[in-house]
């Protein structure tokens, strides 16, 4: 009997371990991991060079984690093991009630040489220092301003999970004391947890990002701030496009497969094709005195606000306002000028777009992704009003809101 | 490389035993376990393989002459001894210590001008194999092993890959015989899968996940400093270093015996101990030994009086904790058990022996854990803060709820990790996988009590079922580790920050 189970270990075993490398060997190696929404790691060249520096070892390395065979179902077996010993917590990611899923632990911005990762405290110095960056532009600009600063999915849903609230409040009430008069402050917060206790899908379940509903109620009070209230477009005009199967990157970092996917709402008026948005990057060409000189080009342009190729893909939230610029405007097609609203912004505002423009000329500065001279911008195309939009999560995790003037 | 990476398990592992068996005798498996093994520890810094070499270059030659002067010219052969020795001890010193010693020397006034070299990198393992090769150069001198002729078997001695980052400190007359002579057969083979699993499932499944819990409460201690926090941060350390440490020697061990190798253990159930001195025989057995048979026992021992002694005991401790890492929390880690170490020799053993056990064990488990802040902090005044928190010191309140949460939730695996390092589950599945049990309980009859008598084979098939049950077992967790390394390579670019 000894003897058996002695043979039989060292036979599957083997299996197992020869099992796995000839299925490395034989699956094909793909380049781009769409739940990851990264490039993989491909077969390394071999140099010496490379081998001397390490970084043929080291792309060795990830080679073989990239393009390891049933990637997807182990990463899943793992989300369902956690689960085992009562968790409901993989990869820093709680999953609660009705498939709601929140990332819980994030990177505690300090300073450039100081972050803290996976951890769900964050430093209030760092906060007050963007908060303390709005508050200074609100001084020194003319034009109206409205700030929103979307509340994190594990602070709208909080009820759908036991973990405490406590950090959630103070990071809520440090923002909304940190913010003066001028900054035309939305408090989302209790806004938006109040519609998600009620039912109403106003944040995503797979997803940090809200819903096309989320986006219209922060809208309508956005319309209230600027004292436009008359004009908010009433919910009922709207027609509503549902495309299924979304699963965002919540559900990729937890790893729990089994959670279903969202839904993502196109909101329509039917006059999508009256706009057109144009997306532009600066360069620096040689000028005729032979000094350089910063030329701003439009490098891609569509009708509407939305790239709809993307809908077909997992990156779905991309598909509006065709995923990451520096720089946008979406106005009308027939050249009519409205008013101009300027919007610093990271990727909350794009489900935004569809709503504003119809009252504005947007003119769209991506803040994630630095760009944050909000008084060359308005000078430049002429701004009327200004709105910020920078999620909680962001303003916890780096400083660029700090850096707009 | 590490074991507990896939590229290992299916890259390097497959390769190695598919050489390894290919070759038909035991000079030619030397060779594939030398060149493998270079390429192992050469694989992310190349350039320490030259190292390597020189060092069991110098070991070998020099070898050659300390046997040859030993019987004749004593003196002679105690040069060759020396010079081996302090070749090896350059190199440890060089790199390891080279360094630390700038940076302190640079805080007396007029040596502020020091500066320390730039890109010396601690080649992997050399704390391991540096007292490796010096425990051959020894054994030679004192004539408790003979001379290796072969340069392969040798080399396929120190680089050893199983055991060459970290440990078990294998000295090299325990394995003298097997490296020329080895029998390698199934149920080696097989007790060494089992035992690789074991380690594999011991740092993937556990150590990992408590370390994150470790990470987790030692960042928040810095929001918001909690008394629990601080508890949690010792006890998930205490945890992690087991789990990490014992996993990778279970692993060395098993690796080992699946190339036919039999290497002795290095840990036996160390927190089970009521005493420090006992916890030191528990803990990390193959470097207390060497110390013991190298340093302690060449110094006089214990003979030579109390005070020779007590000198011995602190050189050894103080050498202890230096070797653990440059840095003056380590010195002071050897430091501060040498002096229990000697305390419980004088006096506390006999206090200790008259008390309950339990005492014993709570005095030695929080000896153990304070041991561990020191060893975990290398910056002094957070490795203090931590365990002034553990009394209540600068804490505002005994918990938060976010640390509560994560207590409770952490709570399970710190359990089963707990009871994991007792010998109890390995002696329960042991009762239950043996075929020899004569009576499995009792029933009243009749109001008098009638054991349960089994027939001896039905007993046999439970044994049999249990086997069948642990097997299976077994491959479960290397599966559901594989599941958990494929897990933290994936790293979902997330367009978050966009």
């Amino acid at each position: 009997m000894k003897k058996t189970l002695n043979t039989i270990t060292v036979i599957l075993f083997t299996l197992i371990i020869f099992g796995f490398s000839a299925a490395f060997i034989i699956t094909p190696d793909s380049d781009f991991s769409e739940d990851e929404n990264r490039v993989l790691q491909t077969l390394p060249k071999f140099s010496f060079a490379a081998l001397a520096n390490g970084e043929y070892s080291s792309d060795m390395t990830d080679y073989f984690a990239d393009q390891f065979p049933a990637r997807d179902f182990f990463v899943g077996v793992k989300g369902v093991a956690e689960n085992v010993l009562g968790r409901s917590e993989n990869n820093g990611v709680l999953l609660g009630d009705d498939g709601q899923l929140a990332v819980r632990l994030f990177t505690a911005y300090k300073s450039r040489f100081e972050r803290v990762e996976e951890i769900d405290y964050f430093y209030e110095e760092n906060i007050t220092i963007s908060l303390d960056a709005v508050n200074a532009f609100a001084e020194k600009s003319e034009l109206p301003l409205v700030t929103v600063l979307p509340p994190r999915t594990i602070d709208v849903a909080a009820s759908a999970f036991d973990y405490p609230t406590d950090i959630s409040d103070s990071l809520g009430a440090l923002i909304a004391s940190g913010l003066s008069d001028k900054a035309g402050y939305i408090d989302l917060f209790p806004i938006m947890r109040e519609r998600y206790d009620s039912g109403e899908y106003v944040y995503m379940r797979t997803d940090h990002h809200w819903t096309s509903l989320g986006a219209y109620v922060t809208y309508c009070e956005i319309m209230k701030s600027f004292g436009m209230e008359d004009e908010i477009i009433p919910m009922e005009r709207f027609s509503r496009e549902t495309v299924e199967d979304f699963y965002g990157t919540t559900w990729s970092k937890a790893g729990y497969k089994f959670v279903p996917p969202d839904d993502i709402e196109i909101w329509s008026l039917g006059n999508e094709d009256d706009f057109i948005t144009r997306c532009y990057a600066s360069k620096m060409v040689k000028g005729e005195d032979g000094k350089p000189v910063k030329v701003k080009e439009s490098y891609k342009e569509f009708s509407g606000w939305m790239n709809r190729e993307y809908l077909d893909k997992k990156d779905k939230y991309a598909a509006f306002l065709d995923g990451t610029h520096n720089e946008q405007t979406v106005t009308l097609k027939s050249g009519e000028e409205r008013e101009t609203l300027l919007i610093s912004k990271d990727s909350f505002a794009n489900t935004l777009v569809p709503f504003l423009s119809q009252h504005f000329d947007l003119v769209i500065l991506n803040l994630a992704n630095k760009q944050a001279d909000l008084s060359l911008a308005a000078e430049e195309y002429g701004c009327d009003k200004v709105l910020i939009v920078y999620n909680c999560g962001n303003l916890i995790e780096n400083n660029n809101l700090a850096l707009i003037k | 490389m590490v074991f507990s990476s896939l590229l290992f398990l299916f890259a390097f592992m497959a390769v190695t035993l598919l050489l390894y068996y290919i070759m038909p005798n035991n000079k030619l498996r030397n060779w594939v376990l030398f060149v493998l093994s270079l390429t192992f520890y050469g694989w992310g810094e190349p350039v320490y393989i030259v190292i390597m070499i020189l060092s069991i270059a110098e070991a070998y030659f020099l070898g050659f002459f300390i046997s040859k002067h030993k019987d004749s010219n004593i003196k002679r052969a105690r040069f060759y001894l020396v010079l081996s020795l302090g070749l090896n001890l350059l190199a440890l010193l060089f790199f390891k210590y080279c360094n630390f010693f700038i940076d302190n020397l640079r805080l007396i006034p007029g040596l502020s001008g020091l500066s320390p070299i730039e890109g010396l990198k601690l080649p992997i393992g050399i704390s391991f194999y540096t007292f490796q090769i010096m425990s051959y150069t020894i054994d030679l001198y004192w004539g408790r092993t003979g001379l290796q002729r072969n340069f392969v078997a040798f080399g396929a001695y120190v680089t050893l890959f199983p055991q060459l980052i970290a440990g078990p400190i294998v000295r090299y007359r325990d394995v003298d015989d097997q490296l020329s002579e080895r029998r390698e057969n199934i149920d080696l083979f097989s007790s060494g899968v089992r035992r690789f699993i074991t380690g594999v499932g011991k740092k993937v499944l556990i150590g990992d996940s408590v370390a994150a819990l470790y990470e987790y409460f030692k960042a928040t201690g810095e929001f918001e400093p909690t008394s629990l926090g601080a508890w949690m941060v010792m006890i998930c350390y205490t945890l992690h270093i087991y789990y990490d440490f014992s996993g990778y020697s279970d692993m060395a061990i098993g690796l080992g015996r699946m190339f036919g190798f039999r290497f002795l253990e290095n840990f036996n159930y160390p927190y089970i101990s009521r005493s420090i001195t006992e916890f030191w025989r528990r803990w990390h057995m193959s470097l207390g030994t060497w110390f013991k048979e190298y340093v302690y026992i060449p110094l006089g021992g214990n003979r030579g009086g109390k005070l020779k002694q007590l000198r011995n005991i602190f050189v050894v401790w103080f050498l202890t904790g230096f070797w653990h890492g440059a840095s003056w929390n380590f010195l002071l880690w050897g430091v501060y058990f040498g002096v229990i170490l000697i305390a419980e020799k004088f006096f506390l053993i006999k206090i200790l022996e008259k008390l309950p056990k339990f005492v014993g064990h709570i005095y030695a488990l929080l000896l153990i854990g304070f041991g561990w802040i020191i060893f975990s902090f290398t910056d002094a005044a957070a490795g203090i803060e931590c365990f002034v928190a553990l009394f209540g010191a600068g804490c505002e309140s005994f918990t938060s709820p976010a640390v509560t949460y994560q207590v409770l939730r952490g709570l399970p695996l710190i359990i089963i990790g707990a009871i994991g390092a007792t010998p109890y589950p390995k002696k329960l599945w042991d009762k239950l996988c043996t075929v020899d049990w004569t009576s499995v309980g009792a029933i009243r009859v009749d109001g008098r009590e009638e054991p349960i008598v089994m027939s001896s084979e039905s007993l046999s098939t439970r044994g049999k079922i249990f086997s069948v049950v642990g097997l299976l077992g077994s491959f479960a967790v290397l599966m559901l580790s594989v599941a958990y390394l494929v897990d933290s390579t994936f790293s979902p670019f997330l367009y978050f920050i966009f």
